[in-house]
Order: C-alpha cells, then structure tokens, then sequence
C-alpha cells in the first residue's frame, strides 16, 4: 500500500447544549452528527458546506480545539479524542490551522514580529536569532516585507492580515494544516498567489491539507478529494473531479449550479433553493435536506438516508441512490 | 444615446493622516445611465467604496475632502451639498445597501423601526401606512412571515434575510439610484444565487439604476451591463461586459481574469499577478501599475498614461497608444512575449 493514512475521522459527534432553564430541557445542537472520513498522507481534503453546516466545528474537534462528544480522531496513531491537554499541545506542531476570520484571530496587542515567533518560542525551536531569519523569510513567502515586522494587526488589510495567518500556521512546517476558508477574504489576484503557495508549499513540505471552503472555484482547482456537508452530515464524498462532472446528491447539484458564471454570454441552468439552511437546533425529520430539495421523496420526509457507494470511493447519502441505479436518471431530472 | 444618470468627472479625495495627505482616489470619471447595471471591480484599497461613499456624502468630514472634481447626479452636484440638503437626497434618490448585513443593522431595534425611519422622513408617511408599506415590500424581497418578522431583531434572522432586509430598506423609497457595496459577498453561494436574482427581478420591475461594487467577476458577469475596473484609485478600463470579458486590454483586467482557478488548469500554479496593490502614499509618477506589470515599458514609469477609447472601450494603458504601436510595433510585441 503506497498511501498512508494520516488522520482518520470515525462516527464523529459535536453536540452543544442550548440550556432552557432549570426544569426544562436543554435543546441539543447536533453541529456535527456522526461524519467519518480519511485524509492520506500528501493529499488534499476539502470539506464544503454552507455557513453553519458544521464545517468550521469539524476542523476545531480535529485539533481538540474543542471536545468531541463522540468518535474517534486517529491522526498518525494517536487518538487525539483520548489525549491528555499536555500531549496534544505538543502534537500540535505537527497540525496547525489557519482561521477563517483575519480579523479576530491576531492578538491586536502583538506586533507581527511576537505574533510569527510565538509559535517558535512555544515549541521551543530554533534560538533567537534563527527565529527572527525564519520570521523574515516567511513574511517575504507570504508576500509581506520586512518592514511590516513591528506593526500591530490593525495597521494591515483583511487580505494581509490572512497571510500573516497562514504564516503563522507555516512557520512551524507542520505535517497537517487544516486551512478554515482561508482565502475567502483575500482578492482575486492576491487569492491566487496563496494558493500558489500552498501549494508550493504542500510540494515542498509533503503537507496534508484539510482545506474547508464554500468557495467551488478554489476547491476544484487545489483539492483532490471532496466531502460535501449539509447541516452536520456529509451528504456526498468523491474524488474533485468526479464530484464536478457527475454530482449525485441533489444538494451538491445545487451548490454547483449556484457557481457564478464565468463569462457573460455562459448559460446556466440554475437550481436555486428555496429558504435558508434550517437550524441546526430543530433539524427537519428524516432527510434534512428534503424541505429544500427539488427532488424529495415522500421516503425522505420520515426516514433519514443511508450512504451507498457508487464506485471510485464515490458515496452519497441520499433515497435516490438507495434504488435501482437504472431509475436514477429520471428521478433527478431538473425540475 | 441613453440619459446619464450620475456622471463623476476627474474626482479625486483627499485623506489626512496626521500631517501627511494621501489621495486614495485620483482622477476618477465614469458615468451611469439610466436604467442600467454598472459594475465597478477592483481590489480591496483600490477605492472602491470611497468613491461610492463620495456619491453619497458619507467620507468622515474632518479626515477627507474632495479635493477637485465633481459628482453629478440628475445634473445636480452634489460635492457642494451640505449635510441637510443630502439627507433629503439619501435613502430617497440614492440608497445604499452595505457590505456586512451583520453589522449594518442596529441589533436594539426591531426591524419595523429600523426601516419606517426613510419612509417617515422622507414620505411623511404615517405609522399605519408606513407599516403597511414595510410588510409589502419584506413581501416583495421574498421573505416569508413578513408580518411578524417586521417586529423581530435582526439577531434572529440568518444572513441572507439580513441582507434582503437591507435591500427592502434601500428599495423602500424606490430610488433611482441604488450602490451596492459588494451585497453578496458575506454570503453563501445558495444564497448569494438566490439575492442576485432577487435584484435582478427588481431592477426589471423598476426603472432604477445600479452600481454593483464588487470584487467577484462572476458576480460582473451575471449582472452588469457595463463593467469599471479600478486599480490604485483610477480607473484603468472600462467597457461593455462582453467586450470586456471577450478582449480586456488593461494588463490588470488582464492578469485578474487569468488569476481565476476555473480559467486554469487544475492543481497547475495559478496566473498570479506579482506584488500587490501600492498604498495611495507609495504611487508617484508613470502608470500605477508599472511595478506589477508583465509589459511595462520605459514609459510607463515615467508618464502617466492618459485614456485611450476605441469603440467605447476605455484602457488606460500605454499598450494602447496606436501612434505608438505604428511606430514600435516589434518592440511592444516583443516586450509582450517576454
């Protein structure tokens, strides 16, 4: 077997509590409901989703950044779920994560310079002096200069400041980096310089990459393998490119359709879901993806459905597929 | 030819920061037609906003000043308004809808409250009617219960029904000028579908014009009729959105179409455009984008370039300058190339 697993993620569970009061009971918020997935070793993993479909939760229990409830995270033989505070912070090094928001994850009463050595001193590495060259060569990767070193966040765009993010998260050239949207907030010219170097980067360093976007464009282009969630489950998995040439999930459809177009003459036949992502608090019953979807079963209102493999570790959670594989043409026509 | 409804004419605004000055708009002039969708892209700190805030009267007065040019709207100039005179003007005539539908709503009132005060102000209206206005209108951006949303707060509504919220209290008036300040953005891609159809079934119902500010070029794509792009406070092209999307001529156009993922090869390096936008303090003379230019030229550092138009296609590039392909055409072929 050439491909190794790194991390390993089996029937993982995040539930919040929503107190109600002392004699009432308390609401609970499947964030993230029984999903399981492997990342290999070198390769690149994306998780899609709309906003509060569980995909930022996923990536923080990966990093025990916050409890699971249930299951189990392996990531090179450890179960990050069993293990004690000291450990993980040490194991750390090897997973970084890069943050959605630029705007709050930088301390804004630390010049960039405490903010990129942090991480050095906390791990111990390197001696002064070689922390400030590293510092410096990584500013310059990220595409900052050196006479940006004692200024505060503030002083920074949303763009610059991701970089010092994702800086931050390389200087340490971990093995795994879970990258939450990281460049949702840059433009489209400085976008495509960060993900030129992460994926120099991936090449240089063998990283792993959990990337977690909305963004398809950036997914299609960078990831090798993508999971599509919906509102805490994983409704489809499937290498990138059979999951843009051969969606199977209603939903995946949708969001691929959503795509904006790239050239004004294109024409696009549009599914535009009706409503909002319901909450996750008072998820619909069977399916909870069956109050928007144009293709719901009467099957699909009352039980939930169960993930069948389509081939080329292409799976999909949906009543549609659980038939006949004849049937599914007409089934899922555009309305 | 179609009647200009605002038409900015050599614009230029002026920060101070301290005792330095900074113009982080230098020259701009475009003008919008009735009816029709004018997109205005660029990257962030190119001025975008501020040149939508100059429209609306909105630059913090003590720290900026227009410093020359002007900014006609329905022939009126509304630079030299004062404050009382634009308050008659904003929400009624030209309405704005903001980036973040988080932060633009004020969390301790109820949405009738929030979105009665134009209707109050500027219609006279009374409560009763006023409110009856309000729930038709939350009915007309597709939100569903529009009778009892109108008294809940904007915390308990998700995004994207923020953001149609925002868009019913700039429509509320029936403007005829509306900015959106990059109205999807925040959004998800359902979501950001379900708003662009949204505002493209509202433009045909009336007869209001839009300046969609954005930075996404699908986004231009889909919507706009004729398409601004802005780089380092000036605009560089402007053009019909097919001949833009068909043949851009400014480098920057250029590069910023290359740089998008889906006109790449998959997992190959991305198109990027080297460096990145110059702070306003950092441009001297020549082009703004000499720097960062794959073609630049001798010149280009050191004249700026004025604004070539073949066909209503505006560049503002020396590439451009057809006496001076006539002369050196090799060489700008061979600049090219390389």
């Amino acid at each position: 077997m050439k491909q190794k697993v790194l991390l390993s993620v089996n029937n993982l569970k995040k539930y919040y509590d929503i107190p109600q009061g002392l004699f009432k009971e308390k609401i609970i918020v499947k964030a993230v409901d029984d999903i399981s997935f492997t990342i290999t070793k070198g390769e690149t993993f994306a998780l899609v989703g709309e906003s509060g479909c569980g995909k930022s939760t996923t990536g923080r229990t990966i990093l025990k950044l916050t409890e699971p409830t249930g299951g189990r995270i392996i990531f090179d033989g450890n179960d990050i779920a069993a293990l004690p505070y000291k450990k993980m912070r040490t194991l750390r090094n090897r997973m970084q994560m890069v943050f959605q928001d630029p705007y709050a994850s930088l301390n804004p009463k630390k010049t960039v310079r405490e903010i990129l050595t942090e991480p050095l001193r906390v791990h111990k590495k390197f001696d002064h002096d070689t922390r400030l060259k590293k510092v410096k060569s990584m500013l310059e990767i990220v595409g900052l200069s050196e006479y940006h070193l004692d200024r505060y966040p503030h002083e920074f765009s949303g763009g610059q400041r991701q970089r010092i993010g994702i800086a931050r998260a390389v200087i340490l050239q971990p093995d795994f980096i879970i990258a939450d949207e990281p460049v949702s907030a840059l433009d489209v010219s400085v976008q495509s310089q960060v993900i030129n170097l992460m994926l120099e980067l991936q090449k240089e360093f063998e990283l792993t990459y959990l990337f977690i976007s909305h963004d398809l464009s950036v997914i299609q282009h960078m990831t090798d393998r993508v999971a599509v969630m919906y509102l805490g489950k994983i409704v489809e998995i499937a290498k990138t490119e059979d999951l843009f040439t051969n969606p199977k999930h209603p939903y995946t459809k949708a969001l691929l359709s959503a795509v904006p177009i790239t050239h004004p003459k294109e024409k696009k036949e549009r599914i535009i879901l009706k409503g909002d992502v319901p909450s996750p608090a008072n998820p619909p019953s069977g399916c909870t993806f069956h109050p928007r979807c144009p293709a719901a079963l009467d099957i699909c209102k009352t039980q939930a459905p169960k993930t069948s493999e389509h081939g080329n570790s292409h799976s999909v959670s949906c009543h549609l597929y659980n038939k006949i594989e004849e049937e599914i043409p007409h089934a899922i026509s555009h309305s | 030819m179609s009647e200009k409804i605002l038409e900015i004419n050599d614009l230029r605004v002026q920060f101070k920061n301290g005792k330095e000055k900074v113009q982080p708009i230098r020259g701009v002039s475009f003008h919008i037609n009735k009816g029709e969708t004018l997109g205005i892209v660029g990257e962030s700190g190119c001025g975008k906003s501020v040149t939508s805030l100059a429209i609306m009267g909105l630059l913090p007065d003590k720290t900026s000043e227009i410093a020359s040019g002007n900014i006609l709207f329905n022939n009126q100039d509304l630079s030299k308004l004062t404050d009382k005179q634009f308050r008659k003007l904003r929400g009624n005539d030209i309405s704005m809808i903001f980036q973040e539908p988080m932060t633009s709503l004020n969390p301790v009132f109820t949405i009738g409250e929030q979105l009665k005060e134009p209707l109050r102000r500027h219609k006279n209206m009374s409560k009763s009617q006023a409110r009856k206005e309000i729930i038709s209108m939350l009915q007309q951006v597709g939100l569903p219960r529009a009778e009892q949303l109108i008294d809940e707060y904007p915390h308990q509504l998700s995004g994207g029904m923020r953001q149609r919220v925002m868009i019913s209290l700039a429509l509320l008036c029936k403007p005829q000028l509306m900015i959106a300040d990059e109205p999807t953005t925040a959004l998800d891609v359902t979501i950001q579908a379900q708003i662009l159809d949204l505002l493209k079934k509202l433009k045909a119902e009336s007869d209001m014009s839009l300046m969609l500010i954005t930075h996404d070029l699908g986004v231009v794509a889909e919507m706009c009729n004729r398409v601004v792009v802005m780089y380092a406070g000036e605009v560089v092209e402007e053009a019909e959105v097919n001949d833009l999307f068909d043949s851009p001529k400014h480098p920057y156009t250029k590069g910023l179409m290359q740089s998008l993922p889906s006109n790449n090869d998959r997992k190959s390096k991305l198109f990027s455009i080297k460096g990145q936008v110059p702070r306003p303090s950092e441009i001297t003379g020549g082009c703004a984008f000499a720097n960062r230019c794959p073609h630049v030229l001798e010149r280009c550092v050191k004249e700026t370039p004025p604004s070539f138009t073949h066909q209503n296609h505006l560049s503002k590039c020396w590439l451009q300058d057809t006496s001076y392909k006539e002369v050196n055409h090799d060489e700008t072929k061979g600049t090219a190339i390389r």
